[in-house]
């Protein structure tokens, strides 16, 4: 939606704090602020421990969910949050049915379903770009949910509020990213919302041709987060004894150029018990899933792993997320 | 009477754009947007390459009869042509100009990034830069994708 009207509709969210995300659109995580996200936090954890109750509050409002892209988890929880918080959702999941597949733009697309009334649109697109160009064609507010290679910022919601509630903190919090830094969208949305907190240190995992695109960069060190870059092997198993958190990432074998490129990175690193030896016997291991082979399947049985429960914090946080930006009753 | 003011004659209203590196003014007649100079049919363009300089060795001038170069047009060529000079002509009177540096860059300048909303087939998307000066680089406002200046001449729109 237009800036000009984004936080127009301030109001007061279920736990008694102004809510400073009614009628926004979440974009980027840069956009929003640690406030912003400790709101979401705070909802999603009364709703997770049953204090606050969020059912039938988007009676009578209609979400549009537009996925021109695959997805499981962020499509299944966006709509099943939707439902039970009562709204009626529109969903175009499988573009090979709908006009896009006739070539019709992102603009019509958006242009034409809010012809509908709907309330809020939730899009994933391959293009980067997509969630800020719909949110100015847009008069409702746009969630990003997957924007190309660009950024993912409600999987970087629930990846923050899990380091929080299994670390206790996030403030101070040493993180590994391992893996295809470069094409994954996860990554530079966490890396956005982690420089919101204090003390963070952030080391990239990866080989070269991998390794995290020089706007990431550029936007930590501009605001003062330490990070390190790990190339090699052995500088990998230097870094774990020093890791709070490793978050692994599936290499986008999809977003690649040039297909001889995947070839010479494919399977360059897997994520197995004996890697997890360097690592303190406390490391947490996210993913935000599908995983492919990069992450073995022995770890599933280690107390190091956190990617399930990580997945299932996407219903709370896309439940408190709606909720939020809707402006929902209480 | 210098030898390059006798390969054409002084303009006696317009702009002239002097100390173009060498072989670059067809940049600075992509970057004022050839198509919209087109549309005025009062205005010549004379560009001259290759012209001995004391300042620069070698370098281009263009010289644009009837055509006042805007304040945000005068932003980018100095961005992106860093030893750029302007002078405006009015009524064969030399008026030098120095231009601020532009926040902002609207349309003109493809992004590099082909998979960024603007680079998509038919979306009426128009690029728009945020200049990171003090880095050397324009970051697209759609998809964060950073652009080195030296390197906008080569994804020039037209």
């Amino acid at each position: 939606m237009p800036s000009s009207l984004s936080g127009g509709r301030e109001g007061v969210s279920p736990l008694g704090l102004k809510n400073t995300l009614a009628g926004r659109d979440i974009i980027s995580c840069r956009d929003l602020s640690r406030e912003d996200a400790e709101l979401v936090f705070r909802l999603a954890e009364e709703v997770n421990s049953g204090t606050i109750h969020l059912e039938d509050t988007l009676v009578g409002r209609k979400v549009a969910l537009i996925f021109v892209e695959p997805s499981t988890r962020t499509f299944q929880s966006f709509y099943v949050a939707a439902r039970s918080l009562g709204a009626e959702v529109l969903s175009i999941h499988d573009p090979a049915v709908s006009s896009i597949a006739k070539g019709e733009t992102l603009y019509d697309t958006v242009k034409m379903i809010e012809g509908y009334g709907v309330d809020c649109i939730v899009l994933r697109h391959p293009a980067r770009g997509s969630a800020r160009f719909a949110a100015e064609a847009a008069s409702v507010p746009v969630i990003n949910a997957g924007s190309g290679s660009q950024e993912h910022p409600t999987q970087a919601l629930l990846d923050v509020f899990t380091i929080k509630s299994k670390l206790g903190r996030v403030d101070g919090a040493k993180i590994g990213m391992l893996g295809d830094l470069r094409y994954s969208r996860t990554i530079p949305s966490l890396c956005y919302l982690l420089a919101k907190y204090n003390g963070v240190e952030i080391f990239f995992m990866a080989p070269h041709l991998l390794q995290v695109r020089r706007e990431v960069e550029l936007y930590l060190s501009e605001r003062g987060v330490t990070y390190r870059k790990a190339v090699e092997a052995d500088e990998i198993k230097e870094v774990m004894p020093e890791l709070d958190v490793l978050y692994v990432t599936r290499i986008q074998k999809e977003r690649f150029p040039d297909p001889t490129e995947y070839e010479r990175v494919r399977g360059s690193y897997v994520v197995d018990a004996k890697l997890l030896s360097y690592g303190r016997s406390d490391l947490g291991v996210m993913h935000p899933l599908p995983r492919v082979d990069e992450l073995s399947p022995e770890v599933d049985k280690l107390p190091n792993a956190w990617y399930f429960e990580q997945a299932r914090n996407g219903l709370p946080i896309r439940k408190a997320l709606l909720h939020l930006v809707l402006g929902g009753a209480e | 009477m210098s030898s390059e003011s006798l390969l054409v004659r002084k303009i006696d209203w317009g702009t002239v754009l002097d100390h173009i590196p060498a072989w670059k003014g067809d940049q600075v007649i992509k970057l004022l947007n050839l198509e919209s100079l087109k549309q005025n049919p009062d205005v010549s363009v004379i560009v001259l390459h290759n012209v001995p300089s004391k300042k620069l060795g070698r370098k281009d001038i263009v010289k644009l009869y009837h055509y006042m170069v805007s304040e945000d047009e005068a932003k980018i060529l100095a961005l992106v042509l860093p030893q750029i000079t302007i002078n405006y002509i009015r009524d064969w009177k030399v008026e030098k100009h120095s231009p601020g540096l532009p926040e902002k860059i609207v349309g003109k300048i493809r992004c590099p990034e082909t998979t960024c909303i603007t680079n998509v087939e038919r979306e009426p998307a128009t690029t728009r830069y945020i200049v990171m000066k003090e880095h050397g680089v324009i970051a697209c406002e759609y998809c964060d994708t950073l652009l080195e200046i030296e390197r906008i001449p080569d994804f020039l729109i037209g």
